[in-house]
């Protein structure tokens, strides 16, 4: 047996704390080389990377003020209303912690989507990145099946009738359809043990958010951040470290963020609200028209753009899974939108219509709305689907040496 | 293109800051708008004094008892002397003494709790006001309106989406009730009173949160030109 040579483990722990622990467990270096000193960032990345950090943030703020509302809120049809309100009055600082939480979801949807064009526009999820995009698709999924669950629980009447509406979709599962929808409930119609399973899942699937952001960022570092040029780096003056430099921009860019959330959360808490919800959940009275939360909407316009309700409902889940093989739609070589004329027009054009299906998405389900919802319905597939065309005809422009 | 991308969507989101309310409502200035930093005792309690005497005909407000009107203003003996004249200890919640069945019977269908009202109406206290002071009996104004006439049971209002609502008239004419002050008791002047109060009964929380909004947003202001700042000393060698 080779001998092995006797490892000098630091004993000093009063004057030496940092390696006294290195040498038990490394946590701290675990952290300084994952968004640390340790860990090599490209030198050019703008003020679209800022999204990803921000979006971190806002699921902290999310848990804390989550975990806080948890304390006070009564998850039982006879009681949810009246504990929101009791949250509002009665308990100290409740309002504003309500109110973080409320257009904190919001905010976390309009970080989150910026986030994903950002991957859209400079092509992130390209080769060798796709499992990180994957896992990004699924953080997003669970999330907006997190905010969907979270809506319900004030139980006014959109959190009533949205809930009934959009549970009812997975009827058209064949055969087992209003199975499932029963056994989703918990009863012939969204109840009260409706109310407390989703109340136990708005618990849960944060957390589960915040194992798979572990993942996302690991899976980051295999290749490390993509850029704005969208080339690989090739040598090591092209990368600086995370700290201090995209730290300290990740906090200039918190305070941006947080100039308008502050402002939302103190003088427009209820504007992306709908003020049915401050009625309390009626089984027996259906609302004039029921609208999902604004992040919905682009997702709710295709649904309905489809005559055929199966149909629709294919579309709109299809919509959110065809990003999974987006990386193999788009076989281009080239990255970032900035060297490819056709590709960087059809990103415009894609963000346009998810922008426009979300304005159709809060309009009736009628005349002119159908049409056009149907027209730009095709336009979000079109672009999927054009994607292998546009990569073998598409002149790139010529990609520079090194990133500058 | 991209000049084009954001008129473009700056075309979608005009409409849809407008889209959901079913009937166009006046908007008016409110007090409490804007950053005032308290509750004007005086519009409170004439408010108070329509909600208790009329609106609490029917309407409960569940969320409300007197001794929250102690934050605004009112001293202890006031509030007692006020809850007293309505048979109530200070700790009872404003409900209306009729029971919901009977509401139910009367007006074929259940009469809302107002504590939210402001709050849960496209149109917020504009929409309330609009409706206390929406009802007409001008027979051309509501031919144009229902053409099949009001239906049984129902009354015209021109801010009441569809235009006929079971809730009669509360404020049927001036004097409803008697002011503490000098005020003069008009029907507008009392919908205006009463849309006031309904604003606090609906977010106790508003003028403090605005309060605390402009400390945040100040200190936030100073901590992102700092961060600003401090990053460019960082960055200095990078560029």
């Amino acid at each position: 047996m080779a001998n092995i040579p006797p490892k000098k483990v630091e004993e000093d722990i009063i004057r030496q704390p940092y390696r006294w622990l290195e040498d038990r467990l490394p946590i701290i270096s675990f952290i300084d080389n994952a968004v640390g000193r340790g860990y090599l960032a490209p030198k050019n990345l703008n003020y679209l990377w800022n999204f990803g950090s921000l979006a971190g943030i806002a699921l902290v703020i999310q848990i804390l003020t989550g975990l806080f509302l948890a304390m006070h809120y009564k998850a039982d049809v006879n009681l949810a209303f009246d504990s929101v309100q009791h949250i509002m009055r009665d308990v100290q600082g409740g309002w504003l912690i309500r109110n973080l939480h409320m257009v904190g979801a919001s905010f976390f949807f309009i970080v989150v989507y910026a986030h994903i064009a950002r991957g859209l526009y400079y092509g992130s999820y390209k080769k060798p990145r796709e499992v990180l995009w994957w896992f990004g698709i699924v953080i997003f999924l669970i999330m907006m099946a997190t905010a969907f669950l979270g809506y319900v629980l004030p139980w006014g009447q959109m959190s009533f009738w949205g809930a009934t509406v959009i549970t009812n979709l997975l009827s058209v599962i064949p055969f087992i359809g209003d199975d499932v929808v029963i056994w989703l409930w918990g009863g012939y119609s969204v109840g009260d043990p409706t109310l407390t399973r989703f109340y136990a899942l708005h618990f849960l699937l944060p957390f589960v958010i915040v194992g798979l952001v572990v993942i996302h960022i690991w899976a980051l570092h295999m290749h490390g951040s993509n850029n704005p040029t969208g080339i690989d780096l090739k040598k090591k003056s092209e990368a600086i470290p995370f700290h201090p430099y995209y730290t300290i921009k990740d906090v200039f860019g918190l305070g941006v963020y947080l100039i308008p959330f502050c402002f939302m959360v103190f003088y427009l808490p209820e504007a992306l609200g709908h003020t049915d919800n401050y009625i309390p959940a009626d089984p027996m009275v259906t609302p004039a028209h029921i609208v999902p939360e604004w992040y919905f909407l682009p997702f709710y316009a295709i649904l309905r753009a489809i005559p055929i309700k199966e149909l629709g409902v294919v579309a709109m889940f299809g919509s959110i899974l065809i990003l999974f093989i987006l990386p193999w739609l788009d076989r281009s070589p080239v990255r970032s939108a900035r060297y490819r004329p056709w590709f960087r027009q059809m990103v415009y054009i894609f963000i346009a219509s998810v922008f426009a299906l979300g304005y159709l998405g809060s309009q009736p389900p009628e005349g002119i709305y159908v049409i056009m919802s149907q027209f730009f319905t095709a336009v979000y597939f079109g672009f999927f689907l054009l994607l292998p065309l546009v990569a073998k005809l598409e002149t790139p422009k010529p990609l520079p040496k090194e990133i500058t | 293109m991209r000049f084009l991308l954001f008129s473009f969507i700056a075309l979608l989101l005009a409409p849809a800051a407008f889209a959901g309310g079913a009937v166009e409502v006046e908007k008016h200035d409110w007090d409490f708008q804007g950053l005032p930093k308290e509750w004007d005792k005086d519009q409170l309690y004439r408010g108070y004094a329509v909600a208790t005497q009329v609106c609490m005909t029917c309407h409960g407000m569940k969320y409300i008892n007197h001794r929250q009107l102690m934050d605004v203003g009112f001293t202890e003996a006031e509030v007692k002397a006020m809850a007293a004249e309505l048979n109530m200890s200070i700790n009872d919640k404003l409900v209306s003494g009729l029971e919901p069945e009977d509401a139910k019977e009367l007006y074929g269908k259940e009469v809302p709790d107002l504590s939210l009202i402001n709050k849960a109406r496209a149109g917020l206290a504009d929409y309330t006001y609009a409706v206390l002071v929406g009802y007409s009996e001008d027979p051309d104004e509501i031919h144009h309106a229902l053409p099949d006439g009001v239906p049984e049971g129902a009354y015209y209002n021109r801010a009441f989406p569809g235009h006929a609502i079971a809730m009669p008239s509360p404020l049927t004419g001036p004097d409803l009730v008697e002011y503490h002050d000098e005020t003069e008791a008009s029907i507008e002047q009392m919908a205006k009173d009463v849309t006031y109060f309904l604003q606090w009964t609906a977010e106790p929380e508003l003028l403090e949160r605005k309060k605390l909004g402009v400390y945040v947003l100040l200190y936030l202001l100073i901590f992102t030109v700092l961060a600003y700042l401090t990053k460019r000393a960082i960055w200095r060698d990078v560029h």
